[in-house]
């Protein structure tokens, strides 16, 4: 199966170049059909996932696939002062759900069909809302109107309701499906020292206190804007359901939350989770994790559910996936080189050995597949469930200028710094300066009194 | 005479070169840019001349104000403890002889630690629910101290893990400069009987003041620069409270890539730095017992 | 050593001894986490059986590059810090002792001054262009380059201080006895600034392996330095303490080694006669 791929992908590839090229091509006795080729990532709790399946995809067809592996930190300036160079170093970009658009719009990804009209994203790989392809006409995400294919999902960075299963059975609890419900639940364990309901990151970062709320306020019908997508810049940051939704947070908190939840990390977080200190955590996932005995107490204690609902509004997630792409400023060869690889990685084999390398795959058909089933991957029916209600959260190249507003600001929510209320239309002022500069037509709601 | 001058070149041109090709270049770019906002269009940058309106923007930017009075704030209080403990440490070990070498060796060991790893060290170490700090407090039957997540002790402890990790070299250098201090100096003092704070005001501190002000303008000026070890201790929060300008500066220059407007915080920032460095050192020197 | 030293009481070293518990004891806490395991840590737990899987971990793993990061790093430090002092001491001398012209003097050090205020990361992306149209990024010299330019203000700086320390009628009597310029500096200076020379060593060495942000930006996998290996443990969602400290633990032998080794330096005593 694989082998028969490569071999249409060695024709496919030969035919994009001369002649004599592909003679080349077809006469080469190694296996190694393929220019070496280097991809850019950052160390994650995933990565040892992915460089296991780059390790297989050697094996199996012979190529070469140089790994440049980076902290987080900083990851993001390397990506772009490489593709502003004359030629990048990089063949293939993964980039961050909060930033990608940066890349699509100063025009750095060759859109994958412009390499090669035959590339396709399989059926079975989720386009996590369209993020996948690019619209240059209409300077938008979108995979119909003259969207082309930009990027291959990698990693589905979701938020993922966590809770302790060993004691919801002791109480004979359901999985809530409700706020309401999570917060009873919540409040039934809560037993502070010794055990919080809840443990929420509230810190203030890059995108940390921001990608933590958009389960509440997306879900009370709130957002940061309108509609990104239909270019609806009407900042709703200050709007009723924002609020709402921002309370729901708030009242987590207070009740039966971490006494510092404004100073609260993903890694503490993870940390109460791990210990025993916390009934229920939302994350991103982290598959397998909880179930290492060299880093958690609680071995196969817990389980995994979507986030949940308000009574008008379904639940949603936000995205903080990862995507592969290929920038402009590389030679044709590598630009082939990185497809093969691509087209390789969105194989059954491929994604199913990448769960079983212990992250999350971005194919339906492993999510949904038999191996939801089974205990170590309990994990995947949630996910399998989020995912189609899980949104993109900024479609703007300046959504960090918006960010570090909204970090500040609900952070000082949240520490108490500021009346919620006063931090929303602060927030909502300050980020229409932003977009006013920046030329969008931004209009603002009425305050919140 | 000739070779006189030859080498009177030869031995500053390297110097001289290194900084010519390597800073100015740079920081002409770093000027340029903050007069202009970039933008990328089809892979290429392009630059919007926009005068002033950069530096204009500055004073209503809260992060900047935030960032700029906490880094003085950080810079003065961390900076004075090290200074002064570093200098009183290097005076107590250069009087013992036994243990000399020990001491001499743990004092300096915590500027062997990479920032990054400070940072997330003492975040451990002042966890709310595991960190050693607050398991002992509790052992003495004390409440759990909220150490990184209470804005108003924020900064206290992030200056705490500071002094820990840069009195080391306020240290060192004291201890060289007090090393290559002309020994007699203490004998003939002994002599004399003057007493040792005498000593210490009119033979020592005179004698050490040009290695004291370099040690101070560089560590206030590495202080103003601290980065790394905030970067995964706070994060610059709660709020605003540990915001210092080195992040700034780099949110607003590298994360949001407004590199034009991250130009001119730089810039803006070099200037009240040299300000204080300026007004510090005169004040140090006038106060300094010169006459 | 003399006499000051004689009577030092027990207090001094109640006191002395008492900060270096206080210096010593996260420095412990490090090496004591890279012995447990995540959970171990993470609870907080004293009692705890040791594993070397952190060490294994950093040293074997497949992601990690860690015994790579720790030649390159070595390269770089060492190579920078020669440069960085000899170009310094050069510098300094030149500037204090042969009879420059004031402007010269407030110039280049001013400037350096202002430079050093910089943020270096500021000044990468610049590097980052500067040194790819040349060829020289992802490169030992390169990096090299950046780290002795970044620390040569603070070199410059300290090796004034120490150099104008020299008498100038001992540099003075040794160019009437007809010493060319190197030789003074080699027999006659140099000896006399060892104890600068160690410390400015020390702290540029220091500064150098432990720099992150400009290595990040000028290198790749094959020349990462240390500090890049040791980030990656800080990844996007958790920090993996125990890889972290362990890397850590290992990244400060080579400084420590420098420390014992300088410090002999440091002493004085041994050109105080030439002093006299």
């Amino acid at each position: 199966m694989i082998k028969r791929h490569l071999l249409g992908e060695r024709l496919r590839f030969a035919g994009l170049l001369a002649g004599t090229a592909m003679a080349a091509a077809l006469a080469a006795p190694s296996l190694a059909a393929e220019a070496p080729i280097t991809i850019v990532i950052n160390q994650s709790p995933w990565f040892p996932g992915f460089q296991s399946v780059v390790e297989l995809y050697e094996e199996t067809t012979g190529n070469t696939v140089d790994l440049d592996v980076n902290p987080f930190a900083g990851s993001l300036e390397k990506q772009r002062t490489a593709v502003r160079t004359d030629e990048s170093p990089f063949d293939l970009l993964i980039m961050n759900a909060g930033f990608f658009v940066e890349f699509y719009k100063g025009g750095f990804m060759d859109p994958l069909t412009d390499i090669d009209p035959e590339f396709k994203l399989s059926d079975d790989i989720y386009d996590f809302d369209e993020s996948v392809c690019w619209d240059a006409t209409a300077q938008t995400v979108s995979c119909g109107g003259d969207g082309k294919l930009t990027a291959v999902p990698v990693n589905p960075n979701i938020l993922i309701l966590h809770y302790r299963a060993d004691l919801y059975e002791e109480k004979g609890l359901e999985v809530p499906k409700t706020w309401e419900e999570l917060y009873a639940n919540a409040e039934m364990f809560n037993n502070q020292p010794k055990m919080y309901g809840i443990s929420q990151r509230g810190q203030r970062g890059a995108f940390d206190v921001t990608f933590d709320v958009f389960p509440y306020i997306w879900s009370h019908g709130g957002g940061i804007f309108k509609d990104q997508k239909a270019g609806d810049f009407t900042i709703t940051i200050n709007s009723p359901q924002t609020l709402a939704g921002m309370e729901t947070y708030i009242k987590l908190a207070t009740d039966v939350g971490h006494p510092s939840t404004a100073g609260q990390t993903q890694t503490n977080v993870i940390q109460n989770m791990a210990t025993g200190k916390a009934a229920h955590i939302m994350s991103v996932l982290a598959p397998g994790l909880f179930d290492d005995p060299n880093q958690s107490a609680v071995v196969g204690k817990v389980n995994y559910a979507a986030t949940p609902a308000s009574k008008d509004f379904p639940g949603a997630t936000p995205l903080g996936h990862w995507l592969a792409g290929v920038p402009k400023n590389v030679p044709d060869e590598r630009k082939a080189s990185a497809l093969a690889f691509l087209t390789w990685f969105q194989t059954p084999e491929a994604q199913e050995a990448y769960a079983r390398a212990g992250s999350a795959p971005v194919s339906r058909a492993v999510l949904e597949g038999p191996m939801s089933e089974t205990e170590e991957f309990r994990w995947m029916k949630a996910m399998a469930e989020s995912i189609p209600t899980a949104g993109l959260t900024f479609l703007i190249p300046e959504a960090s200028q918006v960010l570090a507003v909204t970090e500040l600001r609900l952070n000082e929510a949240i520490g108490g710094q500021l009346e919620l209320k006063d931090a929303l239309n602060t927030a909502a002022k300050e980020i229409a300066a932003i977009m006013t500069e920046a030329g969008y037509d931004a209009p603002m709601l009425d305050e919140l009194k | 005479m000739k070779s006189d001058t030859f080498w009177r070149y030869a031995t500053l041109a390297p110097a001289v070169i290194l900084f010519v090709l390597l800073t100015i270049l740079p920081l002409f770019n770093l000027a340029a840019l903050s007069f202009h906002n970039v933008e990328w269009i089809n892979r290429e940058a392009v630059w919007e001349w926009v005068g002033l309106r950069n530096y204009a923007k500055l004073p209503n930017d809260t992060l900047f104000n935030a960032g700029i009075l906490n880094t003085i704030l950080f810079a003065v209080v961390a900076v004075a403890f090290q200074m002064v403990l570093g200098f009183w440490l290097a005076l107590m070990t250069t009087r013992v002889t036994r243990l000399r070498v020990f001491y001499r060796t743990v004092f300096i060991l915590p500027i062997l630690v990479p920032g990054i790893v400070i940072g997330a060290i003492w975040k451990l170490m002042y966890s709310y629910d595991f960190g050693i700090i607050n398991q002992v407090i509790l052992w003495f039957g004390g409440n759990p101290v909220d150490w990184l997540g209470n804005p108003d002790l924020a900064l206290m402890s992030v200056i705490i893990v500071d002094v820990w990790h840069w009195t080391p070299f306020c240290f060192l250098l004291m201890l060289a400069s007090l090393e290559s201090l002309p020994q007699d100096i203490f004998e003939a003092a002994e002599i004399d009987g003057a007493r040792r704070w005498q000593v210490l005001r009119y033979i020592i501190l005179p004698l050490m003041m040009p290695a004291i002000i370099v040690t101070f303008i560089f560590r206030m000026i590495l202080a103003f620069k601290v980065f790394d070890e905030i970067y995964l201790l706070t994060g610059g929060g709660p709020g605003t409270s540990t915001e210092v300008i080195s992040f700034t500066i780099y949110r607003r220059f590298f994360t949001e890539d407004q590199s034009g407007y991250g130009s001119a915080m730089s810039l803006a920032t070099i200037a009240v730095i040299a300000t204080m460095i300026i007004l510090a050192s005169r004040f140090a020197t006038r106060k300094g017992p010169e006459q | 050593m003399t006499d000051h030293g004689r009577s030092a009481p027990l207090a001094r070293h109640a006191v002395l001894f008492g900060f270096a518990l206080i210096v010593l004891f996260p420095f412990l806490w490090i090496v004591m986490a890279s012995f447990k395991t995540q959970i171990a840590l993470l609870m907080g737990q004293w009692k705890f059986s040791p594993t070397l899987y952190s060490y294994d971990a950093v040293l074997n793993g497949k992601t990690s590059d860690f015994v790579t990061n720790f030649k390159n790093s070595s390269i770089i430090a060492i190579t920078s810090t020669t440069i960085v002092l000899t170009v310094a001491t050069l510098a300094a001398f030149s500037l204090y002792r042969l009879r420059w012209a004031d402007w010269v003097l407030r110039i280049l050090l001013a400037w350096s001054v202002i430079f050093h205020m910089v943020p270096p990361i500021t000044l990468a992306g610049a590097w980052y262009t500067m040194f790819r149209s040349i060829g020289l990024d992802n490169t030992y010299a390169g990096i090299i380059l950046a780290h002795t330019t970044i620390n040569l203000p603070m070199a410059l700086w300290m090796m004034g201080v120490f150099i104008k320390d020299v008498p100038k009628e001992l540099v003075e009597a040794a160019q009437i006895d007809g010493a060319k310029t190197p030789r003074v500096l080699w027999n006659v200076v140099v000896p006399i600034v060892r104890p600068g020379l160690a410390a400015t060593g020390i702290l540029c060495f220091i500064f150098s392996w432990n720099e992150f942000p400009v290595a990040l930006t000028l290198s790749q996998r094959a020349t990462a330095t240390v500090p890049l290996g040791i980030g990656k443990y800080a990844q996007e969602n958790t920090i993996a303490f125990t890889e972290m400290a362990a890397a850590s633990t290992l990244s400060i032998v080579p400084a420590f080694i420098l420390l014992i080794v300088a410090q002999r330096f440091i002493v004085r005593g041994l050109t105080s006669g030439a002093v006299k």
